[in-house]
């Protein structure tokens, strides 16, 4: 746990993805051939060349808890290294397989999680019974693919041969939470404080908090977490936890104080560059909140960060460049769904604004037979608004907006159903509440809020 | 969890033993942004080493044989030239050193640790500003102290609270030589005495384990192809040590249990036990690695729910897969005593309720040439009686588990790595001086000279005479050549050891051994 003294820590910064590469090739030529390239990415599970472990295998074993995401391609390597020289070392497999679920996480490339999947197997091939960590490691694989009902099943799995692995009951939250069974994901998050606390749980422990109105609470517990953190990377992550939670209050000056912090204690954490892009905007600052947004799209694809370039641009009467950011985030789409990820609710959030309409809603209803989350609430309730279902989509965003979860999209969202049903009393309320709990909550919407409450006569 | 608990959980990621290991500090996998930005994942993986015990030793200490010296390390693979790093104790935990008095399993005195931080200035992220010649120097920017409490509990419950020491500086992180010119004042400057008898001490230091980490290679049935091969030289972790009088600890009886433990504050504003080390190596070898998180989490009195673990290990087994020496019959009753019991006649309390603890006979005085096989040599007063620092627990544990105990004609099984890569100290705490961030990079790989030479001399030793063939380079104080002891003269009867019978002692090629 270093801490940075007389001079700055190493800068860590993600390795340039496939998926990276990608986003910059389909930026400035064809999508076919890009779409083939990044495809064919996930190759063998080890790769690198064969033969005899070198000397490097004979230092120490130093765990992979303290693997840092810096290190986390060496350690890659290193371990199959290590496997190639001991293959009945079904830990092993287990953490190689987890490893590749995080780097798929830290470059935004799906293309890692049929590799997950193989070391993983392998694991089990090797040790069949009391695998706790196989089971563990193939719960945030699933999750990581969206397919949390999975995630549930293994970690519960891996609980009944080890109840006190923290990892497990880690995913065991997160299956809970994106499932939306939230009493449940409540239990969980308070008995996983109660045998292993740590920064794993708490930020878990926070967004539970956080995702049922209690925000209070969620900085409190963030802050015992910032509280034993020392390493950049739990640093930098907690910190833009509470970034994030203060930007979703409004607090658009507190927010850009714990994004420069994050930024403080890992210069490449691109989830900061990206909040930071928020911050910049909303203090009137585009250029900078362009060229954020630029650096975290051209690592991290995402179609979430695409969408928020694109509505950038286009408010900075850049409409072509827009275009082509939606068009990477529909390949990314079709890449993920190669690899396996339920994309879903992305599909939905994206198309419903800058696709295909009806395509946003069969996609939320698909996600919707799938799992019932508050998130899924509101992107479905979207989705039936821009169809035109706004008396079934009210239903959703009441249901979304049910938790107690103070977002100011949901509460823009069902305003804007209201107003197109006609509930004008109801759309002033919620339309105001949105803009009261953060006036700048998106490029895109918050003027459209703006413009519908000033049509609606103002704030109630 | 120990290290080698991380370790196995980690399946033994070898890491460069050059800076690039751990360049980026112990950091957890710093978590992207979601894939889907709904999807919040939180970091899984979380580099929280400060709360895992890595080694506990008690021995009566060498220079003042009235009095029991403590110490338990955290934080391992602390790297002194991974870039300008310092470690820290966690402020939202207790560091414990447990102490069963009377044989029944529970606690009767625990030694509490608790850490404060301090910053001269919150405006600057520097360690020091300047050279640190004293403890309080103003260019040391930042600093911790300590509480040490004394919690006296009756059938395990807390009775009373006695703080023993208040508001004492913590040793810094020995981060180079042109801030910490003379290191060793420091180190000084950190040892207290305490008011009730005895010193107290807490900071960086030199990790006292030696051993090569390959030797678990043998959990997945691997082959020691390559040991000899210090793998935490050059590595400091976080000691805290004790020195009290024996009386102290052992009011009624000589024979003292030990173990370490460390408590962390949860959400809820409870504590949580989230580690636990007594014994070395039961941890890692003794428990599988599905129930490594609930011993952890457990406490000594239910103890039993392990015994088979004891009682029919698996490494036995597993060296016999790929050594062919044939595994001892179980149920292993030797086990018991070496683990859980100690051993009648020469550290077994009265009425020992079994619990996995070190436990140390104080009534027998130090050796003047410590064997660093201990008892096994003939050495009462080294493992298992107690852990002294220079104790080859590696080599100890592996004889004994193929049987050495119950007389079992085996090879002198070892790692081939016999002593630490620094001398310890004549005086408490003992423990080396923490390595310097400067002296490490020196060396340009982490490795100096003496160690590469070191691991190269020792590459030729496998399993089988590993400890023959150390160099002798690597051996600080010799010990007279050990012929074949009668058993009387250790103290350890032929009753307590049941099998066929005697202890089947070393015969060693090398007297230096």
């Amino acid at each position: 746990m270093p801490t940075p003294t007389t001079t700055a820590a190493p800068v860590t910064r993600p390795a340039r993805s496939m998926a990276g590469r990608l986003a910059r090739v389909l930026l400035g030529a064809g999508l076919v051939a890009a779409l083939a390239g990044g495809l064919t990415f996930g190759a063998a599970v080890l790769n690198g060349p064969s033969g005899p472990p070198p000397a490097s295998d004979a230092v120490p074993a130093a765990a992979f808890e303290q693997l840092s995401s810096a290190s986390l391609a060496a350690g890659i390597g290193q371990l199959q290294q290590h496997l190639r020289a001991q293959p009945r070392d079904a830990t092993g497999w287990a953490t190689l397989g987890l490893s590749y679920v995080e780097q798929a996480r830290l470059t935004a490339d799906p293309a890692y999680y049929p590799k997950a999947a193989a070391a993983l197997a392998e694991a089990l091939r090797v040790r069949p019974a009391d695998n706790d960590s196989a089971h563990a490691g193939l719960a945030a694989l699933a999750a990581a693919r969206h397919d949390f009902g999975t995630a549930l099943r293994e970690a519960d799995r891996a609980l009944a041969i080890n109840p006190f692995g923290a990892r497990a009951l880690a995913v065991r939250i997160d299956a809970l939470v994106e499932l939306g069974r939230y009493p449940a994901a409540t239990a969980a998050a308070g008995h996983a404080d109660g045998i292993a606390p740590g920064i794993p749980v708490f930020t878990r422990l926070a967004y539970v908090n956080e995702l049922h109105g209690r925000t209070a609470e969620a900085r409190r517990v963030l802050d015992l977490a910032l509280g034993s953190a020392d390493d950049p990377g739990d640093l930098a992550y907690v910190h833009a936890q509470l970034g994030e939670l203060a930007w979703s209050q409004g607090q658009v000056r507190r927010a850009g104080g714990e994004f420069a912090a994050a930024l403080r204690a890992d210069p490449g954490y691109l989830a900061a560059v990206e909040g930071r892009a928020r911050v910049r905007a909303a203090s009137g600052d585009a250029a900078g909140a362009l060229r954020d947004l630029q650096t975290v799209v051209t690592r991290l694809p995402l179609p979430g960060y695409l969408t928020e370039y694109g509505e950038l641009l286009t408010s900075a009467g850049r409409p072509a460049e827009a275009a082509r950011q939606y068009a990477v985030a529909r390949v990314w789409v079709k890449l993920a769904k190669a690899s396996g990820v339920a994309t879903d609710l992305e599909t939905a959030l994206f198309a419903a604004d800058h696709g295909d309409k009806a395509e946003a809603l069969r996609a939320a209803r698909a996600e919707w037979a799938r799992r019932h989350s508050v998130h899924v609430e509101d992107a479905l309730a979207w989705a039936l608004h821009v169809n035109g279902g706004d008396a079934e989509a009210l239903h959703y965003a009441r249901l979304a907006n049910g938790l107690g979860y103070r977002n100011a999209m949901f509460r823009y969202h069902q305003g804007m159903i209201e107003k197109a049903l006609g509930r004008t009393a109801d759309a002033r309320r919620d339309l105001t509440a949105a803009l009261r709990l953060n006036p700048d909550f998106s490029v895109l919407h918050a003027p459209l809020a703006r413009a519908a409450l000033t049509s609606l006569g103002g704030a109630p | 969890m120990s290290r080698f608990a991380a370790a196995r959980t980690g399946a033994a990621v070898l890491l460069a033993a050059s800076a690039t290991l751990i360049a980026g500090g112990f950091a957890s996998l710093a978590p992207g942004q979601a894939v889907a930005s709904s999807h919040r994942e939180a970091p899984l993986i979380s580099g929280q080493p400060q709360y895992d015990n890595t080694d506990v030793y008690a021995f009566v200490s060498p220079d003042k044989p009235d009095t029991t010296t403590l110490v338990a390390n955290w934080l391992p693979f602390e790297d002194p030239a991974g870039g300008p790093n310092f470690y820290k104790f966690a402020t939202d935990a207790r560091y414990d050193i447990n102490i069963d008095n009377d044989g029944d399993s529970q606690i009767d005195l625990t030694y509490r640790w608790t850490f404060k931080d301090h910053y001269k200035s919150k405006n600057t992220f520097l360690y020091n500003t300047g050279a640190v010649r004293s403890l309080d120097d103003a260019n040391l920017n930042f600093s911790q102290t300590y509480d040490l409490t004394l919690i006296r509990r009756v059938h395990g419950t807390a009775v009373s609270a006695q703080r023993l020491a208040s508001n004492v500086p913590v040793a810094p992180s020995n981060v180079g030589k042109a801030s910490m010119p003379d290191y060793a004042t420091l180190r000084a400057q950190a040892v207290r005495p305490l008011a009730s008898g005895g010193h107290v001490f807490a900071g960086q230091a030199d990790d006292s384990f030696f051993l090569d980490l390959r030797v678990f290679d043998l959990l997945y049935g691997g082959n020691l192809s390559e040991v000899g091969h210090d793998t935490l030289h050059g590595y400091n972790v976080q000691t805290v040590a004790l020195q009290v009088p024996s009386k102290q600890l052992a009011p009624h009886q000589p024979i003292i249990g030990v173990f370490s433990a460390t408590q962390r504050q949860n959400a809820a504003g409870g504590f949580t036990q989230v580690s636990r080390l007594g014994m070395p190596l039961v941890n890692e070898v003794v428990i599988p690695v599905k129930d490594k998180d609930k011993f952890n989490a457990s406490i000594p009195w239910h103890d039993a729910q392990f015994g088979q673990y004891v009682t029919n290990p698996e490494l036995p087994k597993l060296i016999q897969g790929v050594y062919k020496i044939p595994a001892p019959a179980t149920p292993r009753k030797d086990l018991v005593q070496v683990f859980l019991t100690g051993v009648p006649g020469l550290n077994q309390p009265p009425n020992v309720r079994p619990a996995e603890m070190i436990r140390l006979n104080t009534s027998i005085p130090p050796s003047k040439a410590p064997n660093r096989l201990g008892v096994l040599a003939g050495d009462k007063a080294g493992y298992p009686n107690g852990r002294r620092l220079t104790d080859d627990v590696i080599d100890i544990s592996l004889q004994v588990v193929e049987g050495k105990l119950l007389g079992a004609k085996i090879p002198a099984l070892g790692d081939a790595v016999n002593a630490n890569d620094k001398a310890f100290g004549g005086a408490f705490p003992y423990v080396a001086l923490p390595w310097s961030g400067s002296d490490v990079r020196a060396s340009g790989s982490g490795i100096t000279p003496a160690a590469a030479s070191m691991a190269r001399d020792s590459q030729a030793t496998p399993l089988t005479g590993g400890a023959a063939a150390a160099p002798r380079a690597m051996q600080p104080k010799p010990a007279p050549a050990s012929p074949v002891l009668p058993m009387a003269a250790i103290g350890v009867g032929a009753l307590l050891l049941g099998g066929s019978g005697g202890l089947w002692l070393m015969r060693r090629r090398h007297p230096s051994a």
